[in-house]
């Protein structure tokens, strides 16, 4: 079984994520279960989306990954990665955006929430932690709101000691599920998204 | 047929579809709400033929259609979240007597948590009271095929039935076959029979004994026993394919019973256990069809058994069943196993199960070690986080509307209670706008806001209320005011839909699920037809004229309205964020202490602008003492 946690903040685009991967893992024949976040928490809450794939063939019974079981958690700004940090394995990788969002309730007190302190932190964990840069990246492929985009580039490209596919989906898989997942008339900018991030990061 | 990845709403809202519903009628509430949403795209797309989907003023109007249509022979379907049967409810009490032609599920989504609901009732419960067969499916897949079947049965023994879902059900995703193309079952059209549909006393008492006769009967189907012949001359069918028994080693004497999402739980659980080390021989059953409950199938499952512990969310329904059960067994001297769950305090009594404390007490139950996965959090890594609450949207229209009356009350230097609704209004309560005191439940605001200002006539009573809920549950509370004289001022966030929600058209709107837009109702006209005599308007961006407006209506002895219109955020397109003068920015946050818009941040020295976020709605410009905010000309990137 392959758990993946996505956090961020209502209105960050996670929900299109899982959806993708969710596509991929489906195209290779896996069993797959999403969970996701709606309702009051959308207006600019914390969410998580779950994903859960049999990469086994086994069946998924529950739609949430269970504390601690999460292969990799892929997050939209770096607080909720920490905020969602139980989810995570010790040993799993964590993928994250390194600019953070002020929500109001830091505004309102006197702490400056500050995004290196955060990451800093999360880099104090056992497990692969990758802070992904993503303004230049956002600015490159010329679209803020492909957050998704880059984060999923990143995290399928991540790969094992023996140097397979961590999460055993392919960058053509996912190019191929994003097409799936997207409306038409975006499909084309994604895609050179994809190839943009990983030219840039050389992965 | 095609694969696609579906949400429960969505993948139920097909499997009603393919099972023939021509009249699908509800009103919004999470977790409930996409399942008519997926109706209406079918009906729109033209992949759904003959039916007829709305969303109607509120709960009560749509199941009093749906009756119409039922009785009509139509297949229907209602659709609505846990609070929202409690408006419903009088019409199902009576329906359940009179019985339905047409098959008539009535769709209720639970909010275990509750993670967006004002309450934990469990409809399993309601569905007892109201004695209607109830379904509470597991997962996506099981939700599917309930419904056909839910169907079929409500038309077998003309009863309303329950399909109870909750939150991780409706809102998890799986792949499910969808049909390409549907076709409502036709109806045959209502036939007058004073004897059926015309409810009095002697037809209830008629009605009573039907409904035990039939729940008697449901429950034999429930527990896979053929039955003799159903009201509707139709033969028997054998649901134990919904409550699912298993054995796992020989003998089992424990016994674990599930309803619902926490059988998905318990499965992981149980398995996590099985990795650690062996477990002794048990058996397993999930209920999906809690009420009426299959007696003899958990008859049959607890012989032998010695403990039985119960997993399910919300209320003890499936143990206090079993409880119930081993009395009975008791009582003629069987066996009867110890039932532990929610009400003997084994299981968490309030609030959503997980797999991590199922598994805890699973291991409890079978006195096996387990070890809590050892995990990073934030407060381990030393990471300090702020809490990130929801909040009205950057350039929402209610902060404009809450903050000018938070500001008019206090020039005019009146003391005031602020009751709110239910809506994404309800975010006013956060603070710095701290500008709702209650919050019951829906149109609640307006009649409460009566009943605080008779026990304090000197404090002003302001009662906020959106569109959406004016026209589901707010009209009575003002008919009420100007009847019984309450000195109240109503404030109507007319942000042109129903915005918690999704966005979801109503009355005021215009805009129908069927497609053809009908005349808007105007919610001045409502107002001036209840005599409501005065009836001011506000742009609740513009603070000058919405604090002029409040004082009007405020200062006017009797009922008095403001009507703050401006859409929501999420219906028209940004404009060019504001921007800040570093240069004349002091530093002094009255705007982030004043509005607490998430666009605006303050990075120690200066307040700042989240580009991304800013609407440019220009409040914070009217805020700021020091003029350092302007407006800017253009679109915005939001």
């Amino acid at each position: 079984m392959k758990n993946v946690v996505l956090t961020g903040i209502g209105g960050q685009g996670t929900v299109l994520a899982a959806k993708i991967l969710a596509q991929a893992a489906q195209a290779r024949g896996w069993h797959v279960r999403t969970a996701e976040t709606i309702g009051m928490a959308q207006r600019g809450g914390s969410v998580t989306s779950h994903v859960r794939m049999g990469d086994g063939g086994e069946t998924v019974a529950s739609p949430l990954v269970p504390t601690g079981s999460a292969d990799m958690l892929i997050a939209f700004e770096p607080g909720e990665a920490a905020r969602v940090l139980p989810l995570l394995s010790p040993e799993g990788v964590l993928i994250t955006a390194s600019s953070v969002k002020q929500p109001v309730s830091a505004s309102l007190s006197k702490i400056v929430y500050a995004a290196q302190p955060i990451i800093e932190a999360l880099q104090k964990r056992e497990g692969r932690t990758i802070v992904v840069d993503e303004q230049p990246l956002l600015k490159l492929v010329g679209n803020a709101k492909a957050l998704n985009i880059v984060l999923l580039t990143v995290a399928v490209c991540q790969t094992n000691a023996q140097g397979e596919p961590l999460l055993g989906i392919t960058v053509d898989e996912l190019k191929e599920a994003i097409a799936a997942c997207v409306k038409p008339k975006f499909v084309d900018m994604n895609l050179a998204a994809v190839d943009a991030v990983r030219k840039q990061l050389n992965l | 047929m095609t694969k696609k990845l579906l949400m429960g709403n969505e993948a139920f809202a097909h499997a009603a579809l393919e099972a023939g519903v021509r009249v699908v009628a509800g009103y919004p509430g999470t977790p409930s709400s996409e399942l008519i949403e997926t109706v209406a795209g079918c009906v729109q797309a033209g992949s759904a033929k003959d039916v007829h989907v709305e969303w109607s003023t509120n709960e009560k109007a749509a199941l009093e259609l749906l009756a119409g249509a039922s009785y009509s022979g139509a297949r229907t379907l209602f659709t609505c979240k846990q609070v929202g049967l409690n408006v419903a409810s009088d019409p199902l009490m009576s329906l359940n007597y009179v019985g339905v032609e047409g098959g008539c599920v009535v769709y209720v989504a639970d909010d275990p948590g509750p993670i967006s609901s004002q309450t934990e009732q469990d409809t399993r419960r309601f569905a007892a009271f109201a004695k209607i067969p109830v379904f509470d499916p597991a997962d996506v897949e099981q939700g599917v095929a309930m419904m056909p079947a839910a169907f079929a049965l409500s038309e077998r023994y003309r009863t309303p039935v329950i399909m109870r879902p909750t939150t991780r059900v409706c809102h998890s995703s799986a792949f499910v076959d969808v049909a390409d193309e549907t076709k409502a079952a036709s109806a045959k059209g209502f036939q007058k029979d004073d004897s059926r549909w015309v409810i009095f006393p002697a037809r209830a008492y008629r009605g009573h004994n039907e409904i035990n006769d039939r729940l008697a009967k449901v429950a034999k189907e429930f527990s896979g026993l053929l039955v003799d012949e159903a009201p509707s001359g139709q033969s028997s069918e054998n649901l134990a394919r919904f409550n699912p028994v298993e054995n796992r080693g020989e003998n089992p004497k424990l016994g674990i019973v599930c309803g619902g999402v926490s059988t998905a739980y318990a499965r992981e659980a149980l398995a996590a256990l099985a990795r650690a080390g062996e477990l002794p021989a048990y058996r397993f059953m999930q209920v999906g069809t809690p009420f009426p409950f299959p007696e003899d199938l958990a008859n049959e499952f607890v012989c032998g058994l010695e403990k039985i512990i119960v997993f399910e969310e919300l209320d003890h329904v499936l143990e206090d069943e079993l409880v119930r059960l081993a009395g009975l067994r008791a009582a003629r001297g069987a066996s009867a196993p110890r039932v532990l769950g929610r009400a003997s305090g084994d299981c968490r009594a309030a609030g959503e199960n997980t797999v991590e404390d199922i598994a805890a007490r699973l291991a409890q139950f079978f006195d096996v070690k387990y070890v809590k996965p050892a995990v990073d959090s934030a407060e381990s890594i030393g990471a300090d986080l702020p809490v990130r609450p929801p909040v009205l949207c950057a350039g929402c229209p209610h902060r404009g509307a809450f903050y000018a009356c938070k500001r008019a009350l206090k020039k005019m230097h009146a003391r005031a209670t602020f009751s709110g609704d239910i809506g994404c209004y309800t975010l006013g309560n956060a603070k710095p706008l701290d500008a709702v005191d209650t919050c019951l439940c829906m149109g609640a605001g307006i009649t409460m806001a009566q009943g605080l200002g008779v026990v304090s006539p000197g404090v002003k009573q302001l009662a906020f209320v959106g569109d959406s809920t004016f026209f589901a549950s707010g009209i009575t509370g003002v008919a009420n005011a100007v009847y019984n004289q309450h000195d109240i001022t109503v404030c109507v966030l007319d942000n042109s839909t129903t915005a918690m929600t999704g966005g979801q058209p109503h009355p005021g709107t215009g805009a129908t699920l069927m497609g053809p837009k009908s005349k808007p109702l105007s919610i001045e006209r409502v107002l001036r037809a209840l005599d409501v005599e005065c009836i001011q308007f506000a742009n609740p961006h513009d603070l000058e004229q919405s604090m002029a407006a409040v004082e009007k209506a405020v200062s006017f002895v009797g009922p008095s309205a403001v009507i703050f219109r401006a859409p929501c955020v999420n219906l028209v397109k940004p404009e060019a964020p504001v921007s800040i003068d570093a240069e004349t920015c002091t530093g002094c946050k009255k705007c982030i202490m004043s509005i607490g818009c998430p666009a605006v941040g303050f990075n120690g020295q200066t307040a700042t602008i989240d580009a991304t976020l800013c609407t440019g709605c220009g409040l914070c410009t009217q805020v700021c003492p020091f003029n350092s905010i302007a407006k800017n000309v253009g679109e915005g990137a939001r």
